[in-house]
């Protein structure tokens, strides 16, 4: 037993976007122990909702997860659509989940791109990765002028309609992201070198991750069988057909591997939908009046997990009351347990797997 | 049986290299997905929010956009003259609070305000960007000047 050694993996400096500070006790390179520090990146969503009307919080939902803005500004529209009893088209639900999964594809793609670049494959796959998501923030680009806050989903439909000739660049997209799949497998998936460094580190087990109440793909690498879509369906998800992926052991591999079967069954869906979108009108005005008395709480399966939002209305034009339930902040807290034992450049790899996002830990 | 083993992980680890670098070479030679960004700039799309902007005889004085704004970003007066007419006195933009959602674009039932397609937005003083008085015609003109592909 050596000195014992404190080690602050932390901000370079507060203003950066998405800070985590981890205090580090370390014995030689083996982490003792670990302490996350969050809080610099707090900006009291909770309390913002409050003092908004529903529909002016919307753009602010985009900033939470930053990387799935549109599954956000859903979750939260589908919140204040069950507390209002607001009537949807079917036609503004197709495209909702149409560009809930486009959404998942790219955040699953960074997540890909930046756990490569974790471990240490500088650069590449990560250009990749980003050069694939190049294709789908354009599109959303065009959907709603915007590349990263994309404040689209409207309470009661959406803010316009896809311009004609989305679904044909929908479809290409598709076509090519398959194709790609298969490099970002010759790359990643089956590489010596990046097995080496992923496989059997930081094993989630499958009591200690419901024991966290961690969800999503990282849920599902342990070996759970928890997907929202399937297991509690909003929207329109029970009419297509597509698989849960699980991992088995739990580790990084796993999480890493499940988050690329998903985007495999993301293009799967958005193949299904974009053949059945009904005809009608998606388009929910702005200056519709919304009020009413209440409380609502509703979970959407986004990109890192269950998006919870609670909902109280005591008949004013704003909430009462808004508590969000953010899947990154239960799969932060995780990370403690998994690296103790490990090395540091073994902790790098088990954060980059997590793939957290801050602006959802501290709202 | 061990010397097999060894033989077997040192064969697949080259194959996996080989194939990673098979990856490279292709890439290699795709287009460019980048742009030299100051020399080539990028059209931005239809929909694209930029900097607010209103068109003066347009605008109806209905307040709506005041009332969406999630962020106060816009401030508007005005009076009302004796032949029952009004006129604003005062359409101040702060574009240091403004989120650029688009909201007061959307809710508008004339069209008046609008988001523009301006991105390269640099003010030399600060207080200039809180106070952009929205009635003047030539409030985004020396960004113009400077940035003559960014037109309005």
């Amino acid at each position: 037993m050596g000195e014992e050694l404190i080690v602050n993996m932390g901000p370079q400096h507060p203003s950066t976007h998405g800070v985590l500070y981890l205090e580090l006790k370390l014995d030689g390179e083996v982490v003792l122990d670990c302490v996350p520090h969050l809080g610099y990146l707090h900006r009291s969503m909770e309390k913002i909702a409050e003092n908004r009307t529903y529909t002016q919080f919307i753009p602010f939902t985009d900033r939470l997860d930053y990387l799935a803005s549109m599954n956000n500004n859903l979750g939260y529209c589908l919140a204040v659509e069950k507390l209002l009893n607001v009537e949807v088209t079917p036609r503004a639900q197709y495209l909702r989940v149409i560009i809930a999964e486009l959404n998942r594809v790219a955040s699953h793609l960074v997540a890909i791109g930046t756990f490569a670049q974790d471990l240490g494959a500088y650069a590449t796959p990560l250009f990749y990765a980003f050069s694939d998501r190049e294709k789908i923030v354009e599109l959303f680009d065009e959907l709603c002028g915007s590349r990263l806050t994309y404040n689209y989903v409207r309470i009661g439909g959406l803010s316009g309609d896809i311009p004609p000739g989305t679904d044909k660049v929908i479809k290409d997209f598709i076509k090519y992201e398959y194709k790609q799949l298969v490099e970002y497998n010759e790359l990643l998936t089956h590489n010596v070198i990046f097995l080496a460094r992923s496989k059997n580190i930081g094993i989630l087990s499958k009591e200690l991750a419901q024991a966290y109440s961690v969800s999503g793909p990282i849920l599902r690498a342990s070996g759970v069988r928890w997907d929202l879509r399937k297991d509690e369906p909003y929207l329109v998800y029970d009419k297509f057909d597509f698989d849960v992926c699980v991992g088995t052991v739990g580790d990084s591999w796993d999480r890493f591997k499940v988050r690329l079967d998903e985007v495999t069954q993301s293009l799967r869906i958005i193949e299904q939908a974009i053949e059945a979108i009904p005809e009608g009108n998606p388009v929910s005005k702005v200056n519709r009046v919304f009020r009413g008395t209440g409380e609502s709480y509703l979970r959407t399966e986004n990109p890192r997990g269950e998006l919870g939002f609670y909902l109280v209305a005591e008949g004013g034009f704003n909430p009462y009351r808004c508590k969000i339930r953010s899947p990154s902040f239960s799969n932060l807290s995780v990370l403690p347990a998994l690296i103790k034992g490990l090395n540091i450049s073994d902790a790098v790899c088990v954060l980059g797997s997590l793939d957290i996002v801050m602006g959802e830990i501290d709202r | 049986m061990a010397i097999f083993l060894y033989i077997k992980k040192f064969f697949i680890s080259v194959y996996s290299i080989f194939l990673g670098f098979r990856v490279t070479l292709k890439n290699m030679f795709k287009k460019s997905v980048t742009l030299d960004y100051p020399l080539v700039k990028q059209p931005m799309k239809e929909r694209f929010r930029g900097m607010v902007d209103l068109i003066p005889p347009d605008c109806v004085i209905c307040y709506q956009c005041i009332r969406v704004c999630p962020t106060a970003a816009l401030e508007l007066a005005h009076v009302t003259k004796e032949d029952k007419k009004k006129e604003i006195t005062k359409f101040v933009f702060n574009a240091e609070f403004c989120c650029f959602c688009g909201l007061c674009e959307e809710i508008c039932p004339t069209d008046a305000i609008y988001l523009n397609k301006m991105y390269e937005v640099v003010y030399f003083d600060h207080q200039d960007m809180l106070s952009i008085d929205l009635m003047k015609a030539d409030k985004y003109k020396f960004l113009n000047e400077k940035n003559p592909s960014c037109k309005i």
